[in-house]
């Protein structure tokens, strides 16, 4: 499903480089769930914008099933993204000037695989019967996570990447977001890679992974 | 893709719904500016057509006219025997003044319509020919056009009384003839009227070379042929005018983008997310850029036709004053039906998506192009502000460039508007500059002061395209008050010096030997002045030679501009002491190129003759060349001078000056409405200048309002903006009335710096204006008055505006301050 080659990265600052991968190498099968743990600043990340595309590799090769992102162009990745792709970030997970419904059902439409019995499922589940007609900001952090989180799975993705998606919840509501977001992701066939610094959370997944100090060591 | 497409504009789009605040500022913007710009296009459009219609009046088109030589009318007898030997083509005129009730002069123009060349009056656009026999029998009609008639406050049919107790002929209201604003009769019925019975002169319509010698051989003694030179081009005569108007409006219209920019600024601020987490979801930078182009298009769309609509209402209302100032400055008849032009309103749709290309589509097309999208670092205030100043000097170095090359208004402009920008663009950098220097020179004691100067550091990116508004609306408007101000002055001043007699007479009829007969007027007349003229060409531009009283009070008081000997009374005083010598007006000099000890020769009818130029004379609007040689050498030398009326200074020791002095002009010949009193003169002056500048201070408050808006607009936005971060504060334990203090101070200061950017810069602009444009495009010039009184009037009206906004500003933190308040306990 994945899989990273040799992977370097280094950002060029004016006090010096910063190294954040040298020789990377890491497979994960379709299907799959891995949690990517790491201190703050490790580049987790880092790895995950690079394996959507969003950033350029220094050198290695990423592949997200048979296509290659290191040579993919704009508009290729563009367009492998919409079809292949999802993501779950801390910040910017919503548009704010679309309804709760728009919201959930914008990727699905952008790439044509809209499922109607599929979104209500995924709503049902995610309680969010009652919150459709509203704007993002009249809902409460919680559910704003969970509308991503709906989004994010209506096209059914082949890979899910996830940046910290409970970083901005409390326990309470993490432990709740994060066990319903696995069990989807299980439920819709997709990988995913989760990157997050809390082992209570990897503990929801399949396996997890270390970053660090470039490196990553199974554990 | 299309249904990708749409679901992405949508996403790009529903921003300004959810933002109608920014939304309106947007389109205020957009509307002020298109809405100006189109006004003056619409009228500048509306003249250019009446001076089409113009050129075709009744009397300008003939190439040639017959007049007699001694002034003293052309006999009906010599018309019909000219007719007689087969010269269809010739038509006579009529033309003479009335004064109505009120005083104000009617011109009066008739002819015989039989004898029209059918081409020189559009006889389709008359009324029906049943008309035509009430025209030529007894009590006449009056054709009168439809806004004289509609000024004059006449209806069908009624008759206008005139001063001395008679009545016109019935009116005939109709708005297609060409007249201009001249009353169309019979011959017969304007002889009646003006008591005359010779015809004023005869125009000759098209001829062919051959014929128009033989006329010359059939011409009896007592008549001339000449040229018609009255054919003006009035279209490059107001040239100028127009292009100053342009000008003007561009720069509101600038104004106008600068408040689009602003709020797009913020638009793109707050969609930043939209567009990251749409490029997330995989839209291709293309797609976006597409939406973004049909956003683009969408707003031109939007601003141009409600901007076309807006500007038609102010055209509307500017144009009446136009209109009237230009038929008194240039005799230029400017219909005011507004009409539709096509493309105007393509024009405007042009520059609209020009300006929101560069407002718009081009800071998000930069954003959207930013390599990396996880990249962490926003665009750096500092190194933008940098770009600015950067471009700043750019602008500055070619507008040095262009100094030397500034010929016309067009370039003149030009250099305007670089320099314009450019202090624009510098004024971050000094805006900076102030803050820095201001938070090095605070004490660091009271905790508060300094926490007010460093908040300016986050308002200063929200708040600086307003301020480049802000300063840019502040500078044209003492630029262009200066001009405004200067004139008044010096136009003033000149009448005062110009115009001293207390009467001016003016009328063919009179018998002017009779009227200044020193035994009969030494009661009442203390100085007169008889004025002749011949109208020539110089330098294929209608010119004035004039026959002026050498001794009379206003020669001897002429006011100079330039002056050959060491001052300009000695320069009078040899003016006075030879025959020769010349003064011209200012215009001879800057259009015509005329310099000090130049020598001009002169067709005379002795042959060519020279004179030489001693001094450059004021002659503020004049759009015509005008030289001053004494009345005994036009004599000489032109025989076919005509008179051009006598000036009357009265006796100020006798009471009765006024009433014998119009005993004695009615006795000699004249009629009431044939003189006009020095206080009419001055007034009806300075109406025709008031008149002529109330477009510019309309278009002066106009933008001033606009700027106003794009303060408010702004502070609005980093209300919303910052609301948050307030909340906090205000959880902190921050007043109120301090945090309203953070929010004033930096605004205070920053207005303060672009009000002092802007007291040179309208000097400097109203010192181009005056010096250099005002000559290039006029031809002549005025001393400048620079006052503090208006800067300093202008900054107390900013403060209010500030306050105001500032006022709003508070009222909306007061009320959505609970809701943020609310908020915040709620995320954590
Ligand atoms: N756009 C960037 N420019 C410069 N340095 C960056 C950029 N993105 C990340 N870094 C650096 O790369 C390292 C890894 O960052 P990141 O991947 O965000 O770590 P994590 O997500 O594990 O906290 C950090 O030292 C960070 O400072
Ligand atoms: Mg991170």
């Amino acid at each position: 499903m994945l899989s990273i080659r040799q992977l370097s990265k280094s950002f060029r600052q004016p006090e010096g480089d910063i190294q954040v991968f040298d020789q990377l190498d890491f497979n994960m099968n379709p299907g799959a769930s891995v949690a990517l743990l790491g201190e703050s600043g490790s580049g987790k990340s880092t790895l995950l914008h690079l394996i959507a595309g969003l950033d350029r590799v220094d050198g290695g090769e990423i592949y997200v099933g048979d296509y290659q992102i290191t040579v993919m162009s704009e508009a290729e990745l563009a367009e492998m993204r919409r079809q292949h792709l999802s993501l779950v970030f801390q910040q910017f997970h919503l548009i704010s000037t679309l309804k709760v419904i728009d919201n959930i059902r914008f990727q699905a439409a952008l790439c044509q695989r809209y499922d109607a019995d599929y979104e209500i499922l995924l709503i049902e589940r995610l309680g969010l019967t009652t919150q459709l007609k509203k704007y993002p900001y009249q809902l409460s952090r919680g559910q704003q996570q969970r509308v991503a989180i709906a989004r994010s799975l209506l096209h059914k993705p082949a890979l899910v990447l996830a940046d910290e998606p409970t970083g901005n919840l409390d326990e309470q509501s993490s432990l709740e977001v994060m066990s319903l977001f696995s069990e989807l992701v299980k439920d819709a066939g997709s990988s995913l890679l989760m990157a997050t610094h809390s082992r209570d959370m990897a503990a929801f997944l399949d396996r997890a992974i270390h970053l660090h100090n470039g490196k990553l060591d199974a554990c | 893709m299309h249904a990708s497409l749409y679901l992405v504009i949508r996403a790009v789009l529903s921003h300004y719904w959810c933002h109608r605040w920014q939304t309106l500022f947007l389109l205020v913007g957009l509307v002020a500016g298109v809405g100006l710009w189109s006004a003056v296009q619409i009228i500048n459009q509306q003249a250019r057509l009446s001076y089409a219609e113009a050129d075709s009046l009744l009397g300008v088109q003939a190439g040639y006219w017959i007049r007699s030589r001694n002034d003293t009318g052309v006999e009906v007898a010599d018309y019909i025997h000219l007719r007689r030997a087969g010269f269809r083509q010739l038509f006579p005129v009529v033309e003479g003044e009335v004064s109505t009730q009120r005083g104000e002069p009617v011109s009066i123009i008739a002819t015989d319509l039989f004898a029209l060349p059918s081409n020189l009056l559009d006889v389709d656009k008359i009324d029906p020919a049943t008309v035509w026999l009430d025209f030529v029998q007894p009590p006449y009609r009056a054709w009168i056009p439809a806004q004289l008639a509609d000024e004059l406050n006449l209806e069908k049919n009624s008759r206008l009384p005139l001063r001395d107790g008679r009545l016109l002929p019935p009116a005939l209201v109709q708005s297609h003839a060409q007249q201009g604003r001249q009353i169309l009769m019979d011959i017969a019925a304007a002889f009646e009227l003006l008591n005359m019975t010779s015809l004023s002169y005869l125009a000759l319509g098209a001829i062919k070379p051959n014929e128009l010698e033989r006329l010359q051989s059939l011409l009896p003694q007592q008549l001339e042929l000449i040229e018609n030179h009255q054919h003006l081009d009035l279209q490059q005569l107001t040239e100028s005018l127009h292009t100053h108007l342009s000008a003007m409006s561009l720069l509101s219209f600038a104004v106008g983008i600068f408040i689009v920019f602003n709020a797009v600024r913020f638009s793109l601020w707050y969609r930043r997310p939209t567009f990251i987490n749409l490029r997330l979801m995989g839209v291709s930078t293309r797609l976006l850029m597409t939406s973004v182009l049909i956003e683009t298009l969408f707003w031109s769309i939007i601003g141009t036709t409600a901007g076309v609509l807006v500007g038609m209402q102010i055209g509307k209302l500017l144009l009446p004053g136009l209109s009237a100032s230009l038929h008194s400055l240039y005799d230029a008849t400017v219909n005011t039906q507004l009409i539709w032009q096509l493309d105007t309103i393509l024009k405007a749709w042009g520059i609209t998506l020009l300006g929101l290309c560069w407002a718009l589509a081009w800071p998000l097309y930069r954003q959207l192009k930013q390599h990396s999208l996880a990249s962490r670092v926003s665009e750096d205030e500092k190194q933008s502000r940098q770009r600015l100043t950067r471009a700043a000097v750019v602008l500055v170095v070619c507008s040095v460039l262009l100094y030397p090359y500034l010929q016309d208004a067009l370039s003149g402009f030009l250099l305007l508007g670089l320099l314009l920008f450019s202090a624009a663009w510098f004024l971050p950098s000094l805006l900076a500059l102030a803050l820095q220097t201001i938070s090095c020179s605070i004490p660091d004691h009271p905790f508060i002061a300094r926490w007010l100067v460093s908040d300016g550091w986050s308002q200063l990116p929200a708040l600086r395209t307003a301020m480049m508004a802000l300063m840019l609306a502040m500078t044209a408007n003492l630029g262009v008050g200066t001009l405004v101000d200067s004139f008044r002055n010096a136009f003033v001043d000149w009448l005062e010096v110009r115009q001293s007699a207390d009467i001016y007479l003016r009328s063919s009829r009179v018998d002017f030997g009779r009227l200044l007969d020193p035994q009969q007027s030494s009661a009442w007349l203390q100085h007169s002045h008889r004025r002749i003229g011949v109208t020539t060409r110089w330098q294929f531009r209608q010119t004035l030679i004039r026959g002026v009283d050498k001794q009379a009070p206003d020669s001897l008081n002429l006011p100079l501009a330039q002056w050959s000997a060491d001052s300009p009374a000695k320069t009078l005083a040899l003016w006075r002491a030879d025959a020769n010598s010349l003064l011209v007006n200012e215009q001879s000099h800057y259009l015509g190129g005329l310099q000090l000890g130049d020598k001009i020769d002169l067709e005379t009818a002795n042959g060519p003759k020279s004179y030489r130029v001693l001094g450059f004379f004021y002659d503020y609007g004049n759009p015509y060349f005008q030289f001053y040689l004494s009345r005994e050498e036009v004599v000489r030398q032109w025989p076919q001078h005509y008179s051009r009326g006598v000036a009357l200074w009265l006796n100020p020791q006798n009471e009765n000056a006024v009433l014998l002095a119009e005993a004695a002009m009615r006795a000699a010949g004249a009629s009431a409405g044939d003189w006009i009193s020095q206080l009419q003169v001055r007034k009806l002056s300075l109406n025709i200048f008031e008149r002529t500048f109330t477009i510019t201070a309309a278009m002066n408050a106009l933008t001033m309002i606009v700027a106003a808006i794009a303060l408010l607009a702004s502070l609005l936005a980093i209300l919303q903006e910052r609301l948050p971060q307030f909340a906090q504060w205000r959880a902190l334990g921050v007043r109120s009335r301090e945090q309203f203090f953070i929010i004033a101070c930096p605004i205070l200061i920053f207005v303060t710096v672009a009000w002092l950017l802007a007291i040179p810069l309208g000097a400097l602009l109203s010192w181009l204006l005056i010096h250099k444009l005002n000559i290039v495009s006029f031809g002549w010039s005025m001393p400048m008055l620079w006052e503090m009184a208006p800067a300093w009037r202008l900054g107390g009206i900013i403060l209010l505006v500030v306050c105001a906004t500032l006022a709003m500003t508070g009222w909306q933190l007061r009320r959505r301050l609970p809701d943020a308040l609310a908020q915040l306990g709620e995320m954590d």
